[in-house]
C-alpha cells in the first residue's frame, strides 16, 4: 500500500470542518453499533426501566389512594341497643357486610384470616349520650378495634378515625333527638363529611403510582448510560482502539462528542418508550394511565435534554477517570443506585424522614425527577422548571469539562 | 526519511525515564528492527513517534520537517499496536469503516483503502466475522490492516506475530516485506531473533531506554563470524580462560563454556590447535554462525530481568 501523497497536504478550513463531519459520522456509528452488540447494556437501558415502571406502578397503585380498611372483618356486637345496631348498619352499608364470626375470632387475627374485630360492649348504647365530666375518671371503653398483628399503622389510624366519626355522629344525632325529637328525621348521619372537600391545587392530572413511575424510572433509566458509556471507554483504553484512535489525529473533542451524540438519542429514545409504556401500556394491566394533559412540550424537551446531558456528562467523566473494565462495573450502577435511593427513585421523598429528604436534594436524580413531576404533574412551564435545569446543565457543564481534562491529561497508553 | 533525535520521556511519577536521549533514522524502502527486552523502552518509542505522548526532549522530524500530531491532521506514521486494539463486538468489516472514518477517509477513498488493506492481509472472506471471534492470526491481520487505512509513510508494528502460528508468522512477514518493497519504511519491534534477522535492513537495540547499537544488520551478524564459542570440562576452564586470553577477548558463559572473540578470524584452527597442545579436553565448539541473539544476549547481558 503506497503512502498517499495527498493526505500529506495541509488542510484548509473547511476541508478540516469535512473531515471533523466524516470522523464524527464513523465514531458515533461505532458507538451504536458496539451498543446494538451489547445486550446486557441495552436490557439495562431498556428493559430494566419499563420492567420497573410496570412492576413498581401495580405495587404502589394505592400509596396514592387513601388507605381503606381491609374487607375481612367480624363484627360483635355486645350492647344489641339502637345506636349500636345502628354503627353495625352504617359500618357494613360503608365497608361491606361483615363475616361471620369464628369461635375462634382471636386466632383468627392472630393468624391473618381476619384484618380486624369491631367489638361493642355492652353499655355502648347507655354511654353515647352522657357527658363525662373532664375532671372525672374516664369510662371503660365500650368500642374496641381488635387489628391483626400485620395491619399497616396508618390503615388501623384511619380505621380508628373513622369509627370516631361515625360514633360522633350517632352521640350527635342522639343529642339533637333529644333536644328536637321532630327533627330526627331530617338529619343526615354523614352531614360533617358533607360539609368538607378536598382539592389539590392547579393539578392538572389525578396524582397516582404511574404518574410517579415513570418519571421516577425513566430518570433512573436514563442515568444508566453511566454503566453502559463507561464499560465501552474502559475497554477501548484497554484493548489500545483509543490510543490508536489518538494515533490517527482524533483529538479529545471529537472523541467525546462522539460519544455523547449518541446516548443522547438513545435518552430520548428511552424517555419515548417509557412515556408509551405509561400512556399506553399501564391502562391495559390495569393500572390508571399517563396523562400528558396540560404538559408544556418545549418545557419537557428541555428537561430530558437537560438529564441526558447530565446523565452522559457524568458518564464521561467517570469513565475518563477509571482505569480498568472491572471499576467501570462497579463504579457505574453503584453511582446509579446511590442516586436513585437518595434522590426518590426507589421511594418517594414525602414518604422518607427529614434528613433523608434533605439528602435527597443532592442527588442529580432528585433533580430530575423534580424537574419531570413539575412538567408532568404540575403542568410547569420552561420557567418554572429552571430551579431543576440549572443544576443539572451545570452538572453537564462540570462533568464534560472533568471528561476532557481527564481525556488531555491521561496517557492513552495507561 | 524519519528522523527521531534525543528522544527523552519519563512517565509521571517513574524514577528514571523510560527513554534516554535515543535517536534513530529510518528511510523509505527499509525495515528497522527494534529489539531489547521487556521494558527496554519499544512501545514507550513507538508512542512517542506516533505522538501519542509528547518527548520531554527531542524531536521527530519527516523529511526534515517537524511531524505535525495536533488533533485533526493527517498522520504520516502509523502504529499497529502490541495489542489488537479494536472492537471485538464489530465484524471486520465495521471496525475498517470506523477506523477509516477516524482517519478522515470518506466515499470511494474509504472504500478503495478498505478494500486493499483487505486484500493485503488476506482478510477478505472474514468481513462479515465478529473481530473478537477471529483465530490470533486473524486478529494480528486485522490489527495490521486497520494500521494501513492511513496509507502512512512510516509504519510501526509493536510485536506483530506475537502468538500466531508459523503459517501466519510466515505470511505476516512476507506482507510486511512487500510494504517496505512498495516504499513504506517499516519499525517492527520483536522478541524473535530470527523474526528481526529474516526482515530488518537495520538493527537497533535498546535496553533500559538507551540505544546499545545500531547499525544495518550485516554490520551487526559480521561481528558473529569472529565468535569462537568452547565447550571444556568444568576443571579446564580457569586454564583455557588464560590461553584464550592470548588470541582475542574471552569470558565464560557458564560453568563449562567459554566465548573468544578473536582478534582475527583465521586464527580458529590456531586457537584449537593450541588447546590440544595444552591438553585440555575440548568436548565441542562452534564458529561463524551468524545470529543475532548473540550479539542481542552479549549487549543486555544475559541476566534473567525481574522488573516490574
Amino acid at each position: 500500500m503506497r503512502p498517499d501523497a495527498p493526505a500529506d497536504a495541509p488542510a484548509g478550513g473547511m476541508q478540516r470542518l469535512r473531515r471533523a463531519g466524516v470522523v464524527l459520522t464513523g465514531l458515533m456509528r461505532k458507538e451504536l453499533l458496539a451498543l446494538s452488540r451489547d445486550l446486557h447494556g441495552l436490557a439495562a437501558l431498556f428493559l430494566m426501566p419499563l420492567m420497573f415502571i410496570v412492576l413498581m406502578s401495580l405495587a404502589l397503585q394505592n400509596l396514592w389512594e387513601p388507605p381503606r380498611p381491609p374487607a375481612r372483618y367480624a363484627l360483635i356486637d355486645g350492647d344489641g341497643q339502637g345506636p349500636a345496631r345502628a354503627l353495625a348498619q352504617r359500618w357494613q352499608a360503608r365497608h361491606g357486610a361483615a363475616q361471620p364470626l369464628p369461635a375462634d375470632w382471636r386466632d383468627a387475627l392472630r393468624e391473618g384470616r381476619l384484618g380486624y374485630v369491631l367489638e361493642l360492649r355492652r353499655g355502648f348504647s347507655a354511654g353515647i349520650t352522657e357527658l363525662v365530666d373532664a375532671s372525672s375518671a374516664a369510662p371503660a371503653p365500650t368500642v374496641l378495634l381488635h387489628a391483626e398483628p400485620g395491619l399497616d399503622a396508618a390503615i388501623l389510624l384511619v380505621t380508628r378515625a373513622e369509627l370516631e366519626r361515625m360514633v360522633g355522629g350517632l352521640r350527635a344525632l342522639a343529642m339533637v333527638s333529644e333536644l328536637a325529637p321532630s327533627a330526627l328525621g331530617s338529619v343526615s348521619p354523614d352531614g360533617v363529611s358533607a360539609m368538607i372537600a378536598t382539592e389539590r391545587v392547579a393539578a392538572r392530572v389525578q396524582p397516582n403510582a404511574v404518574q410517579h413511575n415513570v418519571p421516577a424510572w425513566l430518570v433512573f433509566g436514563m442515568f444508566f448510560v453511566v454503566a453502559a458509556l463507561g464499560s465501552l471507554f474502559v475497554e477501548e483504553r484497554r484493548c489500545g482502539a483509543l490510543a490508536r484512535l489518538r494515533g490517527m489525529g482524533v483529538g479529545p473533542g471529537l472523541l467525546l462528542a462522539g460519544k455523547a451524540l449518541p446516548y443522547l438519542g438513545v435518552n430520548l429514545l428511552q424517555a419515548a418508550l417509557m412515556l408509551a409504556v405509561g400512556l399506553w401500556l399501564m391502562p391495559l394491566l390495569g393500572s390508571p394511565g399517563l396523562s400528558l394533559r396540560g404538559v408544556d412540550p418545549l418545557a419537557l424537551g428541555a428537561v430530558l435534554l437537560a438529564i441526558s446531558a447530565a446523565a452522559v456528562g457524568l458518564g464521561l467523566a467517570l469513565a475518563s477517570l477509571m482505569r480498568s473494565s472491572a471499576q467501570a462495573l462497579a463504579i457505574g450502577p453503584l453511582v446509579n443506585v446511590l442516586m436513585a435511593g437518595a434522590g426518590g427513585i426507589m421511594v418517594p421523598t414525602f414518604v422518607m424522614p427529614a434528613p433523608m429528604q434533605a439528602l435527597a436534594h443532592a442527588s442529580p436524580m432528585n433533580w430530575a425527577l423534580e424537574a419531570l413531576l413539575t412538567v408532568l404533574l404540575r403542568g410547569g412551564s420552561l420557567a418554572q422548571v429552571q430551579a431543576q435545569l440549572w443544576p443539572l446543565l451545570g452538572l453537564a457543564v462540570v462533568a464534560l469539562a472533568v471528561a476532557a481534562w481527564g481525556l488531555n491529561h491521561r496517557s492513552p497508553l495507561e | 526519511m524519519l528522523r527521531a533525535t534525543g528522544l527523552t520521556y519519563t512517565y509521571p511519577g517513574a524514577a528514571r525515564p523510560a527513554l534516554e536521549d535515543v535517536s534513530l533514522q529510518v528511510a523509505p524502502q527499509r525495515l528497522l528492527g527494534l529489539l531489547g527486552p521487556n521494558g527496554a523502552g519499544k512501545s514507550t518509542l513507538m508512542a512517542l513517534l506516533t505522538g501519542l505522548i509528547p518527548p520531554a526532549t527531542g524531536a521527530v522530524h519527516w523529511r526534515g520537517e517537524p511531524l505535525d500530531f495536533r488533533a485533526g491532521r493527517p498522520r504520516r506514521v502509523a502504529l499497529a499496536p502490541q495489542q489488537d486494539a479494536f472492537y471485538p463486538m464489530l465484524s471486520v468489516a465495521d471496525n475498517l469503516a470506523c477506523f477509516a472514518a477516524a482517519a478522515g477517509l470518506s466515499g470511494a477513498v474509504s472504500r478503495q483503502r478498505r478494500e486493499r488493506a483487505l486484500e493485503l492481509t488476506r482478510l477478505q472472506d472474514w468481513c462479515g466475522r465478529r473481530a473478537g471471534q477471529l483465530s490470533g492470526g486473524l486478529k494480528r491481520r486485522l490489527n495490521l490492516a486497520i494500521a494501513l487505512l492511513q496509507a502512512p509513510a512510516v509504519l510501526l508494528l509493536d510485536e506483530p506475530t506475537a502468538g500466531v502460528d508459523p503459517q501466519s508468522r510466515a505470511f505476516l512477514r512476507q506482507v510486511l516485506r512487500s510494504l517496505v518493497d512498495e516504499g513504506l519504511a517499516l519499525v517492527v519491534s520483536s522478541h524473535l531473533m530470527g523474526e528481526i534477522e529474516a526482515l530488518a535492513d537495520d538493527v537497533l537495540i535498546l535496553d533500559r531506554g538507551r540505544v546499545l547499537r545500531s547499525a544495518p544488520l550485516a554490520e551487526l551478524l559480521a561481528d558473529q563470524q569472529r565468535r569462537l564459542t568452547l565447550d571444556l570440562a568444568a576443571a579446564d576452564l580457569p586454564a583455557a580462560l588464560a590461553l584464550l586470553a592470548a588470541h582475542g577477548q574471552a569470558r565464560p558463559l557458564d560453568a563449562t563454556r567459554v566465548e573468544l572473540l578473536l582478534a582475527d578470524h583465521s586464527r580458529a584452527a590456531q586457537v584449537l590447535g593450541a588447546l590440544d597442545a595444552a591438553g585440555l579436553v575440548l568436548r565441542g565448539a562452534e564458529f561463524g554462525r551468524t545470529r543475532l541473539e548473540s550479539t542481542f544476549m552479549a549487549l543486555t547481558d544475559e541476566a534473567l530481568r525481574d522488573e516490574a
